[in-house]
């Protein structure tokens, strides 16, 4: 109450000041040319300044509308690009490999996701997209910059899945596009740091070569760049491990394409029976 | 009688104000004027709404009496009312403000007035120039006729002062 009493006079001051500068400016505005233009001029600099300032306001809260469409064309463009992708494959490869390129085609949706934990040393996810969705375990989440983790639990409408920055979870990785292939894990220390294992030490590389998924996990397709090496250890005298710098930045992760591999229970049952009879 | 006194004397401080637009012009870069002094003395008991309504008052009857353009004094001065009791409370401390005790050369010290002076005077003058300009004057032009203009105000404002609050106020 007090506070209100002490906040009334100071309006009806500024109030008071607001109008007699008005009516000073209307006067000075009406009686001098210079003056009429100068304070035209001040005025349309003002109404430019807020309307700029409306505008970006607007835009800020437009951009999670934005996202989301630009979210729903990347994964319209991954898709576009997948099909493509397989066209090149059937005209390019020949009759036997164009027929097990078909087998392993990928499924693409796009996904929000919805919860997330970085800090920990066993890190998860959970996207907005479930079984009703198309979601199936195993599936891969991918972005552009990278891959994320891997579904772990499917419910109706969401799912839970392991991020990359998690122990348990291990992927194939590829040295350049046509190098030597290992396993590549998060380094549990950074947000942006992998370990790719088991190189033979009779493979060259570089420092700042890139790395991409090999496909050979019926989870991820093949040559998606994952990161750039970094520096090298030699493991028991036989293989390299090399530090990987991972382009995917997971503290600003927001959306997320699920990758589906069509072929994975063909392939999976097939492993069945060739290990069955083994 | 006190407050007879004061608005008789600050209406003949406005007719000399007047006098002073209209026929001493020394120069382009001298501006002389006494309102803002004028306004810092209107008694602190006064509330600043009303002070801003006397100040726009006088401000627009210099404005009517002399050549320039209608409105230019008010626009300046409305701001030096609406400022006048923090620059007080600043520059005099809040006991005088509080106690609404009006201020003098004795009571506030050579010092303390002087600065109350100048800041007004600066208020005033940054508006008034830039305004009258109407940004076609270039920048050392407004800045050199800002300086002499608020050293001549100063020197005029001492004497406005002893007449407007004299130290048996």
């Amino acid at each position: 109450m007090a506070k209100e009493r002490s906040i009334v006079p100071v309006i009806f001051i500024l109030a008071v000041f607001i109008i007699l500068e008005v009516a000073s400016l209307c006067l000075v505005s009406s009686n001098g040319s210079l003056q009429k233009i100068w304070i035209a001029r001040q005025g349309h600099r003002f109404q430019a300044k807020v309307w700029g300032g409306t505008q970006g306001i607007m835009q800020y809260f437009s951009l999670k509308k934005q996202n989301q469409a630009l979210a729903e064309e990347n994964y319209q463009l991954t898709m576009a690009l997948g099909d493509r992708m397989a066209e090149l494959r059937d005209i390019g490869a020949d009759s036997l490999a164009a027929k097990l390129g078909s087998h392993a085609d990928f499924r693409y949706i796009s996904a929000t996701i919805v919860k997330v934990s970085r800090n920990r040393q066993h890190n998860y996810l959970i996207i907005d997209k479930g079984s009703e969705d198309g979601i199936h375990l195993q599936d891969g989440l991918v972005t552009p910059s990278g891959i994320v983790g891997i579904v772990d639990a499917v419910d109706k409408h969401y799912s839970y899945a392991i991020s990359f920055m998690n122990p348990e979870i291990s992927i194939s990785a590829r040295l350049g596009t046509d190098g030597a292939v290992g396993p590549l894990s998060w380094d549990g220390k950074s947000r942006s740091g992998g370990v790719l294992k088991e190189i033979p030490l009779q493979f060259k590389f570089q420092p700042g070569d890139t790395v991409y998924t090999s496909g050979y996990s019926a989870i991820f397709p093949p040559d998606i760049p994952i990161g750039t090496t970094g520096d090298a250890r030699v493991v028991n005298g036989a293989t390299n491990e090399i530090k990987v710098n991972l382009f995917q930045d997971f503290s600003t992760l927001k959306y997320v394409i699920v990758v589906e591999n069509i072929g994975r229970e063909e392939i999976m049952s097939l492993e069945s029976v060739a290990f069955g009879e083994g | 009688m006190m407050r007879r006194s004061f608005v008789f004397v600050y209406i003949m401080l406005l007719a000399v104000q007047m006098l002073l637009s209209d026929f001493v012009r020394i120069s382009p870069y001298v501006t002389l004027t006494i309102l803002p002094v004028m306004v810092l003395c209107i008694p602190v008991k006064v509330p600043t709404s009303l002070t801003m309504i006397i100040a726009f008052a006088t401000g627009l009857a210099v404005d009517f009496f002399s050549d320039g353009v209608l409105g230019l004094n008010a626009l300046a001065l409305v701001p030096v009312a609406l400022l006048r009791n923090p620059i007080l409370g600043l520059v005099m401390g809040n006991e005088m403000l509080e106690k609404k005790e009006g201020f003098s050369m004795a009571k506030a010290g050579f010092g303390k007035v002087s600065t109350a002076i100048l800041m007004v005077q600066a208020l005033f003058l940054v508006i008034y120039i830039l305004a009258d300009g109407a940004g076609t004057r270039p920048l050392t032009f407004n800045a050199l006729r800002f300086a002499v203009s608020l050293i001549a105000g100063y020197l005029l404002s001492l004497f406005v002062v002893g007449f407007l609050a004299p130290d048996n106020r």
